[in-house]
């Protein structure tokens, strides 16, 4: 089975945007709510500059899921960490728990009421049948379920945003950094997956529904 | 008792630990980020293929530029929400919720043991107004709101490992929107009645001597030998400063922190504010407990006096002596004397 992860090459990331584009057009994600953002660090300092593509990291002891205090998340066979928008009653406690700061709430009301969350799925949408118009209104597209990978790595115009099955991804990687011969710190890996996947200690809700 | 204590001393200083920590966390390299950039342009020259520094800083308050709005959508990683989740998760509800829960049990044994504590003496028949409409009020506005709120936390806080396997998603994720709405809702109603039952009676419950010789022998609860006390005695009083008023404040400005997220709050806030809130409401809830044993099941008679304002006058003498006697002697201001009985001669107060 394959492990589903993100990997964004620092070294190849130009701060196109395209990722960020790619990903609302994708899923018609609604005003306000970005599921990707690119974060440039040490923004014009020469030498210093990275760029960064960030979204959910699909953890493998994923924060968001064990702060969740009705259940809604659920990890699929391919490591993609998805959510049940049925369920979300949009505490917020996913946002204070995630290191990427990944989970997304549409406004919802005055006072900062929130609506349900929604965050990348991985282009693998919900819990709705694969590529139903449920499924796409909820969660947008579910490329995984017609074989494509998800659309901001696909569009990624220098390839430094991959996704894909882990093992893949590393060797890819792993052969771009003896070519340059620098570069072999991959941000965020540490903690998205740094950690061994643990076992449910909880009841996960339905993985697919009719 | 003294292991409860000791448990909720445990709770309390786990939350403020937590707090110490989240703090430290949140504030990251101590470096300033020009600072940062420049050692990292030095990194480039010294060692051109060696990013790790670059990546070990970009943690927690270190923050780049992104076109993206939003607060904190510069931050790559945040450090405080692992912390924030095992304590959450870990200490705070499982020594939290194992207090609520030796509380009940502790209650509980005593109500086995005691029973409900009679009268000693046969009633007279004679009745005294202890509380005003308006103080009743006050007190069932501020007891009806908390009971909402405490209920629907803890649907919210420990919901997810009692409740799902009985109802399931579908229906708890219902009760849990209903229960998040109730809270969100009725936590300002709370605060407010907090604040007017608080200048209800803040005159009555002002600390006295008299109320650290009722204290140490905790009011003759376990001896049975009698102690005299003021309208309120000191176990009262005790719960209205630290309860009412102390955990009153602590629950509600994290509450409030929490309830209103559009005023630019970061996450690192939010953490603390929820730990606060989590082991504050549970204090609140043990002291809950006993007060509403001691109002209710504990002491014949106590919870008559809030629901109709009026005491008999031997359980007036019984509970609270020096009261009585200010009542008898004509000495207490207001509505107290109005119930039925003479006005002193020559004066209203």
């Amino acid at each position: 089975m394959a492990r589903m992860k993100f990997i964004c090459d620092a070294e190849r990331c130009i701060e196109c945007n395209g990722c960020v584009t790619a990903c609302k057009n994708e899923h018609d994600v609604p005003w306000g709510v970005n599921r990707r953002r690119v974060v440039t660090l040490n923004d014009g300092i020469v030498g210093a500059e990275r760029s960064i593509s960030v979204a959910c990291m699909h953890c493998s002891d994923a924060p968001c899921k064990a702060v969740c205090p009705v259940n809604c998340f659920y990890t699929t066979d391919d490591g993609v960490v998805l959510h049940d928008k049925d369920l979300c009653i949009g505490c917020g406690y996913c946002f204070y728990a995630c290191p990427f700061g990944a989970p997304q709430f549409p406004q919802a009301g005055a006072f900062g009421l929130r609506g349900k969350m929604d965050k990348c799925t991985f282009c693998a949408g919900g819990p709705e049948k694969d590529a139903s118009k449920t499924e796409v209104e909820k969660y947008g597209r579910n490329r995984l379920a017609e074989g494509k990978l998800p659309a901001c790595a696909e569009m990624c115009s220098t390839k430094a945003l991959l996704a894909g099955d882990g093992d893949v991804l590393s060797d890819i990687y792993r052969e771009r950094v003896m070519r340059r011969g620098r570069g072999g710190d991959l941000w965020g890996h540490a903690t998205a997956y740094g950690v061994k996947s643990v076992p449910a200690t909880q009841p996960a809700p339905v993985q697919q529904k009719s | 008792m003294k292991r409860l204590f000791a448990r909720i001393a445990a709770v309390m200083s786990a939350t403020v630990c937590a707090g110490a920590l989240l703090a430290q966390q949140s504030t990251g390299p101590t470096l300033p980020p020009a600072e940062l950039a420049k050692q990292q342009q030095a990194q480039t020259t010294a060692q051109p293929y060696n990013n790790k520094p670059v990546w070990d800083n970009a943690r927690g308050a270190v923050s780049g530029y992104t076109s993206i709005p939003g607060p904190e959508a510069g931050v790559l990683i945040q450090d405080g929400g692992q912390t924030w989740r095992a304590l959450k998760n870990g200490t705070v509800s499982v020594w939290g919720g194992w207090a609520l829960v030796a509380m009940f049990l502790v209650t509980g044994a005593f109500y086995a043991w005691k029973g409900t504590i009679q009268l000693h003496e046969s009633p007279t028949g004679r009745l005294v107004e202890r509380f005003s409409f308006f103080e009743r009020m006050a007190h069932w506005s501020t007891a009806i709101t908390f009971s909402i709120l405490a209920i629907s936390g803890l649907i919210l806080a420990f919901g997810k490992h009692i409740l799902i396997p009985v109802f399931g998603f579908t229906l708890f994720s219902w009760l849990a929107t209903l229960s998040k709405t109730l809270h969100n809702f009725v936590g300002p109603l709370f605060i407010i009645s907090c604040v007017v039952t608080f200048v209800v009676f803040v005159r009555d419950n002002w600390p006295k001597a008299v109320d650290f010789k009722w204290l140490a022998s905790f009011g003759g609860l376990l001896s049975g030998k009698h102690v005299p006390s003021e309208k309120f005695n000191a176990g009262e009083k005790v719960w209205f400063w630290g309860g009412l008023m102390g955990l009153g404040i602590i629950v509600g400005v994290s509450g409030l922190i929490l309830n209103f997220p559009n005023f630019g709050q970061t996450r690192s806030t939010m953490q603390l504010a929820n730990l606060v809130h989590l082991g504050g409401s549970i204090l609140f809830m043990v002291g809950a407990v006993g007060h509403i044993y001691m109002g209710t099941l504990g002491m014949a008679g106590a919870f008559s006096a809030m629901k109709t304002g009026k005491v008999d006058e031997a359980w007036a003498k019984e509970h609270h002596e020096i009261w009585y006697n200010d009542y008898k002697a004509g000495k207490l201001a207001r509505h107290e004397n109005r119930a039925g009985h003479p006005q002193p001669v020559g004066g209203d107060d």
